[in-house]
């Protein structure tokens, strides 16, 4: 952790920033604090949620402290497209999302978790399949935003990287813990005005400070061909590829996008979304564009290391009270995204633990949901500072994890569509998925000969499967077909043959493909439909101590009766009833 | 790409983001203002 000696902060100032920031944040989550929660409430907020707290929120979550630094790496490393090759694809895992979630609230209007949903429409095994990726992915997610707070400090202070972290972590608890989500979307806005406004503000100064536009000149001769090329195939290739078959895998995989969705009211979640894209895509862009304006510099981080590169700048080209700025945008950023990751958790273990498998629908009760929440938060909380002070190399996990959301994509989608997908399809397609993809993402098997044509088939097959799904959304099935059976052709004379080399995204593409493949052919013959009616009766609120879960008895979502039972007389779902 | 379109491409991002945050801001002056008048929650 080499520090950067130009513009270091004190340790009384540091701390003086953390206090306002943190303190700041948990008088705000105070204002709506209430002496008893409801569990509802605590998860997702009553479902009828504005558009300017939601589309913040969603904004505000999907922008983490990673995404910053590595959209100025990629800016940096392949010049002027690179941070169009992140921040774009991170975008777009927003909006492809949305005409999804339309579908999902549609079916489940009251639910809490996609994990709940997949219990009410298939069963155990696929619930406990999604939940179990989630909870994974959001403890990562969340040491990963510890980390980032603890180098944070430590580079532009006198602390040392644990104290850091512990800062963080201890902030982080303090607004969250007490009204969960509720606190998260609030405390969210307000966050993400202060990053939105920084952006704002900073990247044109650091722009000017640095002697631009002249230096586009200057040093020009800085720059390769292919990273002064605004079509790079560099950047493409090895940036946006692997980003656009991530785009649905991680939108379906994160449960902080989920919950916002079922928080959000029904009628906004469009214009919500295509905020969010927009928000998120010119902020993370905006400050890539810090890295290409280090390319033109010359700029070398302490150290070669490109995680130095934004705060480097920050420090060498802004006056103190912008630095101070600067650094309450990244410490915003971090804390935004993991009090959405502890609130992830905590509903994941009150709704899909405790509440369907542990004690049941019918016997949960709304005070034990509540104690489970705020255990959860407490230990996911000490569990990611003790992974964040061991500093382990979270990438394996992270590409498992990714490439598990990869499996789940096309079961989990179809399952709100396709009336034949069945449990064992869903749980036998992702498991085949993940066997597949093991050994072409580690490389346990050579690809010599037909084993590498064969992934290649699987691969192309995956690009289709991607494309697809994405045309789906917005133009439906027909639309779909045609440009899955046409991208996967366009693609398969390049791809055949080569794609193998590429162990990221041919290990995603085959989990795409193979999972695809397995329950489309296990779902197709089978003669059972299921009635997505029962989804909307299998999942509800838990606590009926307040009618919306906000206090405000009487309050839109109580036009929408708690619904007690399935209504068919059967307490467990089962794969297709109808 | 010229000195000004290099400029134009970089700069515009900060912009965006500015009407991003004006939105937002509004949207939620005016949920707030509305919670306010009717004597609920905001949240």
């Amino acid at each position: 952790m080499d520090g950067v000696e130009t513009a270091q902060f004190g340790a009384v100032v540091v701390l003086g920033l953390l206090v306002l920031f943190y303190g700041g944040t948990f008088l705000i989550s105070t204002r709506i604090g209430k002496r008893k929660e409801n569990a509802d409430g605590y998860m997702t907020a009553g479902h009828n949620i504005g558009f300017g707290i939601s589309a913040a929120s969603m904004t505000a979550t999907w922008i983490w402290a990673s995404s910053m630094y590595a959209s100025a790496t990629s800016g940096y490393t392949y010049g002027i497209s690179g941070p169009i090759h992140y921040g774009l694809w991170g975008a777009l895992m927003i909006l492809f999302i949305y005409p999804f979630g339309k579908r999902i609230r549609a079916v489940a209007p009251k639910a809490h978790t996609l994990a709940e949903v997949m219990y009410a429409r298939h069963g155990r095994s696929s619930q406990l399949m999604l939940a179990g990726s989630n909870l994974v992915g959001s403890l990562i997610s969340l040491m990963s935003n510890f980390i980032a707070g603890g180098v944070l400090i430590s580079m532009l202070s006198p602390l040392n990287f644990i104290q850091g972290v512990f800062a963080v972590a201890a902030g982080v608890l303090l607004y969250t813990l007490w009204s969960g989500f509720r606190a998260s979307v609030l405390t969210d806005f307000v966050q993400v005005v202060a990053m939105l406004g920084a952006v704002a503000v900073l990247v044109p100064v650091i722009f000017f400070a640095a002697g631009f536009p002249a230096a586009f000149e200057t040093g020009a001769a800085n720059l390769t061909a292919q990273q002064g090329d605004f079509f790079s195939s560099d950047a493409f290739m090895n940036q946006g590829a692997p980003y656009i078959a991530a785009v649905l895998a991680y939108a379906i995989g994160n449960q902080t996008i989920a919950q916002r969705l079922f928080a959000v009211r029904q009628d906004l979640i469009k214009p919500t979304f295509v905020t969010a894209t927009v928000g998120y895509g010119a902020m993370v862009i905006g400050v890539g564009m810090l890295g290409v304006l280090a390319l033109y510099l010359g700029f070398e981080p302490t150290g070669g290391d490109v995680n130095n590169l934004i705060p480097e700048m920050a420090a060498d080209y802004l006056p103190p009270v912008l630095l101070a700025v600067f650094f309450l945008m990244i410490v915003g950023a971090l804390s935004s995204t993991a009090d959405s990751d502890l609130s992830a958790l905590s509903s994941i273990m009150m709704a899909d633990v405790y509440g369907q498998n542990v004690a049941g629908k019918e016997k949960a009760n709304p005070k034990t949901m509540l104690l489970v929440g705020r255990i959860t938060m407490v230990v996911a909380t000490a569990a990611a500072v003790a992974f964040a002070s061991l500093q382990l190399n979270i990438l394996d996990l992270l590409v498992f994890v990714g490439a598990l959301w990869g499996a789940l994509v096309f079961p989990v989608l179809a399952s709100f569509y396709w009336d034949k997908v069945t449990n064992k399809a869903f749980t036998t397609s992702v498991i085949a998925a993940l066997a597949v993809f093991l050994p072409v993402r580690f490389g346990w098997i050579p690809m010599d000969g037909v084993t590498g044509i064969a992934v290649d088939v699987l691969s192309v097959i995956g690009i289709g499967v991607v494309l697809g799904l994405m045309v789906f959304g917005f133009l439906g099935l027909r639309a779909a077909k045609i440009t899955g059976v046409l991208s996967a052709a366009a693609a398969a004379p390049f791809a055949i043959g080569s794609l193998h080399e590429y162990a990221t995204l041919s290990g995603s593409l085959v989990a795409y493909s193979v999972s695809t493949v397995i329950c489309w052919a296990m779902s197709a013959g089978s003669g059972e439909r299921f009635d997505f009616a029962l989804i909307a009766r299998r999942t509800g609120d838990f606590d009926d101590g307040d009618t919306d879960g906000t206090g405000n008895a009487g309050g839109a979502a109580a036009a929408v009766p708690r619904q007690t039972g399935d209504g068919d007389g059967e307490p467990e779902p089962a794969g297709s009833t109808k | 790409m010229s000195t000004i379109a290099l400029s134009t491409y970089i700069l515009i991002w900060p912009v965006i983001v500015a009407v991003v945050l004006f939105v937002v801001g509004r949207a939620f002056y005016c949920e707030w203002a509305e919670a306010r008048r009717d004597g609920r929650s905001l949240i």
